[in-house]
Parts: structure tokens; C-alpha cells; sequence
């Protein structure tokens, strides 16, 4: 889940643009950490240090570790640290932004501190972080646009992030939260949550977009704008307010009722006031999400 | 049940889930004829009609949700065999289906494993 945040993390500090992250997180997938990125990040050795190595390397056929050492950058026990440490998932999209020349070390190496500061991060927090981590990564998220959650939106709002990693995949990027009360549709799928709180939740996109997270959703290969591809949009929704109402009652001993999903056929959606749309960046396009108090 | 064919009917509003439960199903069964329905009305109108040996149901479902579904085949039959399966897996929509006369409850999203042990102990 770090990946996602530190994206729209740099988007918010006007570090990268929407294209220029859209295009690192496509690379992700073949994209391998490098050492130089994880000492910096564990503060072993500065951005001008990797920087230096980096070039020498160009010079002489040595690994990165060997010069680091010789040039006592790096010390050998933090070297071994360094090969068996696991990394966070957000240093390979910060390194592919560095590789694709849209940031410098210098510049990752200072966007790292904020983002760990911001949202408390451990010197190095896993890949499995933990739910409680993952509440103050969203939270944060939320209060950099302005807007405050109850528990109970921001249990929604983790368990979706969830989800998306979880049905869809991990390789996007959420953008800020956008306070609405009317919102232009495109294919718009909403499903009503009411009980002791009531929602309604939605999720939107573009014919062709729907296409491809639904073949993602289904693990099938849809085509064409179908029943299927309809039919996997409303699939995840109503997937993931049932997962909701699970915690909801698991947590709070609170019971909520759904509404069958279904296909909002109106081109604008109104929304009372306190409702909300996160555009959601994936490779194959845009998903916006929809939060109606 | 031997080699004779199976009568199965799936009761879900969405097509996908209907097709992902069936080829599931497909997976352990080899001769199997599939009912659908895609509301709880239909579900119960078909189970009437058609008399099948095992119904899986959604829970949340248009025109008539699942558990008003389970009571009112159950009111004509007893007997009828009904899994529930439902991302909805909360205690008091489980204690709800049981007491409305569901033998079983699958949590979505289906795990294969499941449905073989569901088919395996209900399908003898």
C-alpha cells in the first residue's frame, strides 16, 4: 500500500505529474530495487555518495557494494544488512522515477523523509504492513485534502485500497479526494449501504477502462463493453461492501444492509453535501471512486 | 446420486458470478444441468418448476432477496438443499439463512476447495 500513497504523496508536492508517475508505475513490474536506493533509504549512505558510486561504476567493472566499501561509504555489516533487508515497496517506485530521469537522488532522498515523517513510518515498514499503519497512510491522505473521515469511512477507505490491491492490482495511484455534490458519470455502477450509517458508495469509468478492470477482476479477457464486463464492476462493489459489512460487524457489532448494486443510468450523479470522488490512476486508465454520505 | 444427472440451480443477479460458480462446479461434477436465476423470485419460481437437487443462492439479490428466497422454497419443500453464497458473510445473515433453512454458507469470493467439499458432502 506504501507504493500507491508515496505516488500521490509526490503528486501532492508537485514533485512529478500525472503522466510522468502514470509512466513509472506502468515500468514497476520490471523493475528490480537497487542497492544504492535501500542504503540511502536506510540513511547508510547520502544521495551525493550513490550518486558518486553509481558514476564510478560507469568507470570500473565493480559491483556497487565493492566500490561503496572501498571508498568506506558503507560499512560491512551494513552491506549484509543491506542484501537481506526487505524493502518497502514505495523505494522501487521512487527509484524508477530516478531512473526515468523525472527526480534526482537528491530529490527522492528529502521526498523519503517527508513521507516517512508524515505518516509515521517505521525506518523501513514491511510490504505486509499492518492495518493500523495503512488507517494513518489514508487518514493522511484525506487531511492533505482538507477532509476529515469518521471510523467508519475510514475503515471503508483502507478496506477498498485493500481490495483494489487485493481484485484489480496494486499498480496505481490514488489522486486527492475531490469534495462533490454532483458528478458527471460515465459508466457508473452505485450500491446503497443503510443501517446505522448510510452510504452510498460507487465506482465509475470509461467504457474501454471497464473493460480492462474487468478482465482483471474476472481474470477473463473481455473485449467489448459487455454484460460480463457490466456485470464485473457491480461484482467488485457489491464484493467489497459485503467485505465492509463483515468488519462493520466483526468490529463495531454493527449491521448494515445492502441494496443490490446497479447501473446508474443518469449523467449526473448528485450527491448531498460531505460526498466525495478519488480518481484512481491505473495503467490501463482512470477509476473514480464514489463516496455519497 | 450416481451417474445421473445433477440438477443444479444457481441463483444470482450477476451473470459473471453465475458463470464463475458454474465452471466452478463443472470442475467436480461431470454431468450437470444448470438452472439460473437471477433474482430470488426466480429462484423460487424455477425451484418449483424444476425440482433441482441442490440450489446455491445470493444473498443480496433484486425483486427478492436470498433468505426470503430460502423461506419460501423451504415452506413447499422441506427437503430442498440450499447452499448460501454471499460476500455478506456476517453472523446475523448466517444465523438468518440457517434458520430460514440453508444446509451451507460459501463466502465470496469462491474458493474451488469449498465448493468440491460443499458438492462432495451434500451430493451423495
Amino acid at each position: 500500500m506504501f507504493a500507491q500513497f508515496f505516488g500521490s504523496y509526490l503528486l501532492s508536492k508537485n514533485a512529478v505529474s500525472p503522466e510522468q508517475l502514470t509512466a513509472a508505475i506502468t515500468k514497476l513490474a520490471d523493475t528490480h530495487i537497487k542497492l544504492g536506493t535501500l542504503a540511502m533509504h536506510k540513511g547508510y549512505m547520502t544521495a551525493s555518495e550513490v550518486d558518486e558510486v553509481c558514476f564510478l561504476q560507469t568507470r570500473e567493472d565493480k559491483r556497487f557494494g565493492e566500490i561503496a566499501l572501498e571508498r568506506n561509504y558503507l560499512f560491512e555489516d551494513q552491506l549484509e544488512d543491506l542484501l537481506k533487508s526487505q524493502n518497502p515497496d514505495y523505494l522501487l517506485l521512487g527509484q524508477t522515477l530516478v531512473d526515468s530521469g523525472v527526480i534526482s537522488n537528491t530529490d527522492l532522498e528529502t521526498l523519503m523523509v517527508g513521507y516517512q515523517a508524515e505518516n509515521k513510518l517505521e525506518e523501513a515498514p514491511s510490504e505486509d504492513a499492518n492495518q493500523e499503519e495503512t488507517q494513518t497512510l489514508i487518514m493522511n491522505f484525506f487531511e492533505a485534502a482538507d477532509e476529515q473521515l469518521s471510523d467508519e469511512a475510514l475503515m471503508y477507505m483502507n478496506l477498498i485500497f485493500n481490495n483494489l490491491v487485493r481484485f484489480i492490482g496494486e499498480d496505481f495511484t490514488p489522486l486527492a479526494p475531490v469534495a462533490c455534490t454532483s458528478y458527471d458519470t460515465n459508466y457508473c455502477v452505485t450500491q446503497s449501504i443503510s443501517g446505522p450509517i448510510n452510504v452510498t458508495s460507487g465506482i465509475d469509468m470509461e467504457e474501454d477502462v471497464a473493460i480492462a478492470f474487468a478482465s482483471r477482476y474476472a481474470k477473463m479477457e473481455f473485449h467489448v463493453f459487455d454484460e460480463y464486463v457490466k456485470a464485473s464492476l457491480e461484482d467488485f462493489l457489491n464484493l467489497h461492501n459485503g467485505l465492509f459489512s463483515v468488519n462493520m460487524s466483526n468490529a463495531y457489532s454493527t449491521e448494515v444492509a445492502l441494496d443490490p448494486p446497479m447501473h446508474n443510468d443518469v449523467p449526473t450523479y448528485k450527491m448531498d453535501k460531505g460526498s466525495f470522488v478519488i480518481p484512481v490512476i491505473y495503467p490501463f486508465g482512470t477509476i473514480y471512486l464514489i463516496l455519497a454520505m | 446420486m450416481g451417474k445421473e444427472n445433477v440438477k443444479i440451480l444457481v441463483g444470482d443477479d450477476s451473470i459473471l458470478a453465475r458463470k464463475q460458480l458454474k465452471d466452478t462446479i463443472l470442475k467436480f461434477e461431470e454431468s450437470v444441468e444448470f438452472i439460473d436465476a437471477a433474482n430470488g423470485q426466480e429462484a423460487v419460481d424455477l425451484y418449483l418448476k424444476e425440482k433441482p437437487n441442490i440450489v446455491f443462492l445470493d444473498i443480496v439479490m433484486p425483486i427478492k432477496d436470498g433468505i426470503a428466497a430460502v423461506s419460501e422454497i423451504i415452506q413447499n419443500d422441506p427437503s430442498a438443499l440450499i447452499v448460501m453464497v454471499s460476500s455478506v458473510g456476517t453472523q446475523v445473515q448466517l444465523k438468518a439463512a440457517i434458520e430460514a433453512g440453508a444446509k451451507d454458507f460459501v463466502q465470496k469470493p469462491i474458493n474451488p476447495d469449498q465448493i468440491k467439499n460443499v458438492l462432495a458432502s451434500h451430493l451423495k
